[in-house]
């Protein structure tokens, strides 16, 4: 990991410098322990911030499309000779590529705007794994020492297998390295244990009706509606979303608990095809809401469904915005 | 739920968007043919079921609905070519994804009804309704303010 960082901090400063690129979105250390936050370096002495470790949790795809949204905006009322462009290098790891892939399936940016550093990932610690296995004290200090993390409390020093506290999404994430890159900072990292993808959600969809839907409605009735699921996903970029339209108000703002719940069954349905399982969200829910198995289930429906494996093709369009001759048509109803 | 089903005055209340190309003029030849099916749609006129926003179906459902059905033109023989067949992807992902959840799958119901089918129309109907009254009322996911 050491040498991937050293590799990233070289390849920006070489980008900054040569000015490949105008800013580079990378990740640095951040003011807690175990953890490190999102950052944009625009100046070629200031690559040395840069980090590369299992803390490096958020998807900054997002970053990449509000950054060249922004520029795009700026450019409005611009002189056609004094527009400029604007390239943003972006240090990826698989779930990354593959947002970014979506963004330009969606036709959001050009291929050329954004320089890709690739970095073969091994997964991200699970800020609400960690704290469990912390036993809910506040964690002092922390590192990771080869496959165990270190972590101080207030009651002593602790060894967690590092293995026990890598986020879910992670352990059985397919694609583990950048399914597109310009630069990669090492090579490919070893395979995850993808063919355990969906396990998790073959079990609940067995479950009889009347279960899945007490599991349902208990997660929603925990979402206080902070909209930080939504503000982190890459994939989630309208300009106005749904929940902010007046006319007509698609969901209440109310205390209802079904506004929550449509709330996140249209969240979750507009991810279809689209979410590239990072993670993200189910990082930042405050309440820690299982977002993830549900959103799962979208996924593996765009896999069997539609053979669609989201952001893998980056010539193939979104599952929903085409079709073929041979989709399945057993739902349609007959009468008799 | 069980009372309710008992309930001898309850008739389920369903949604039907209809295609303006087809069922809605397939719903209007049952009307015009006399064909007797149960009072219990209320049909949205749809330009083409693509233009369905898969909201249009889980809003209904909040709404009050005790059932959604959404009907087009057959595949291949949409007025604007093929809206009908990316629609058909849309609603097999959400009819999956709301039984997924817990909404039993009979209440969302997609088919396809032709201009000239009004027979066919009010057989759907039909089907619905009385797959919709095995269920009773829509209890989950209403909004009760």
């Amino acid at each position: 990991m050491e040498s991937i960082e050293k590799k990233l901090r070289e390849e920006a400063k070489r980008l900054l410098a040569e000015k490949k690129v105008d800013v580079i979105v990378g990740y640095e250390k951040g003011t807690l322990p175990l953890c490190s936050t999102p950052c944009f370096i625009s100046n070629s002495e200031d690559t040395d911030r840069l980090v590369w470790d299992f803390f490096c949790r958020q998807n900054l795809a997002k970053y990449v499309h509000d950054l060249l949204f922004q520029h795009k905006e700026s450019q409005r009322n611009v002189k056609p000779e004094e527009k400029t462009k604007k390239v943003i290098g972006v240090v990826a790891r698989g779930c990354t590529s593959r947002s970014l892939i979506i963004h330009l399936q969606e036709r959001q940016y050009h291929r050329d705007d954004v320089v890709i550093i690739g970095v073969p990932c091994t997964g991200y610690v699970a800020q609400e794994k960690i704290a469990d296995r912390a036993g809910g004290e506040e964690i002092r200090e922390g590192r990771v020492e080869g496959d165990k993390v270190v972590v101080k409390t207030v009651s002593g020093v602790k060894d967690i297998p590092l293995r026990d506290v890598i986020a879910d999404n992670c352990l059985t994430c397919r694609f583990n390295n950048p399914v597109i890159s310009d630069i990669m900072t090492a090579t490919d990292a070893q395979p995850m244990s993808p063919d355990q993808e969906y396990v998790q959600v073959d079990e609940f969809g067995k479950r009889p009706l009347e279960e899945r839907w007490a599991y349902f409605t208990g997660e929603m009735s925990r979402c206080i509606r902070c909209y930080a699921c939504r503000n982190v996903c890459p994939s989630c970029y309208c300009k106005v979303c749904f929940v902010e339209q007046s006319q007509p108000r698609w969901v209440g703002i109310g205390i209802d608990e079904t506004d929550t719940q449509v709330f996140q069954i249209m969240r979750m349905f507009h991810m279809a095809g689209r979410c590239v399982d990072c993670g993200a969200c189910v990082e930042v829910c405050p309440m820690g809401v299982d977002l993830r198995r549900f959103l799962k289930k979208l996924d593996k429906d765009g896999f069997e469904l539609f053979n669609h494996r989201v952001g893998a093709v980056l010539d193939e369009p979104p599952p929903l915005a085409t079709f073929r001759d041979t989709d399945k048509d057993e739902f349609i109803f007959e009468p008799e | 739920m069980a009372e309710n089903r008992l309930n001898k005055g309850w008739e389920p209340k369903i949604v039907a968007f209809c295609c303006n190309w087809c069922t809605y003029a397939g719903a209007d030849l049952a009307g015009i043919s006399r064909i007797q099916y149960p009072p219990s749609v209320r049909i949205v006129r749809v330009p083409c079921t693509g233009r369905i926003n898969p909201f249009y179906i889980v809003k209904a459902l909040q709404e009050g609905a005790d059932g959604v059905l959404v009907s087009g033109c057959h595949p291949g023989e949409c007025h604007y070519l093929t809206g009908n067949l990316s629609a058909k992807r849309k609603f097999a992902m959400l009819k999956n994804f709301l039984s997924y959840i817990g909404i039993e799958p009979d209440r969302t119901v997609f088919t396809w009804v032709s201009a000239s089918e009004g027979e066919r129309f009010a057989r759907v109907v039909q089907g619905v309704t009385d797959a919709v009254k095995v269920l009773g009322p829509m209890d989950k996911l209403a909004k009760r303010i």
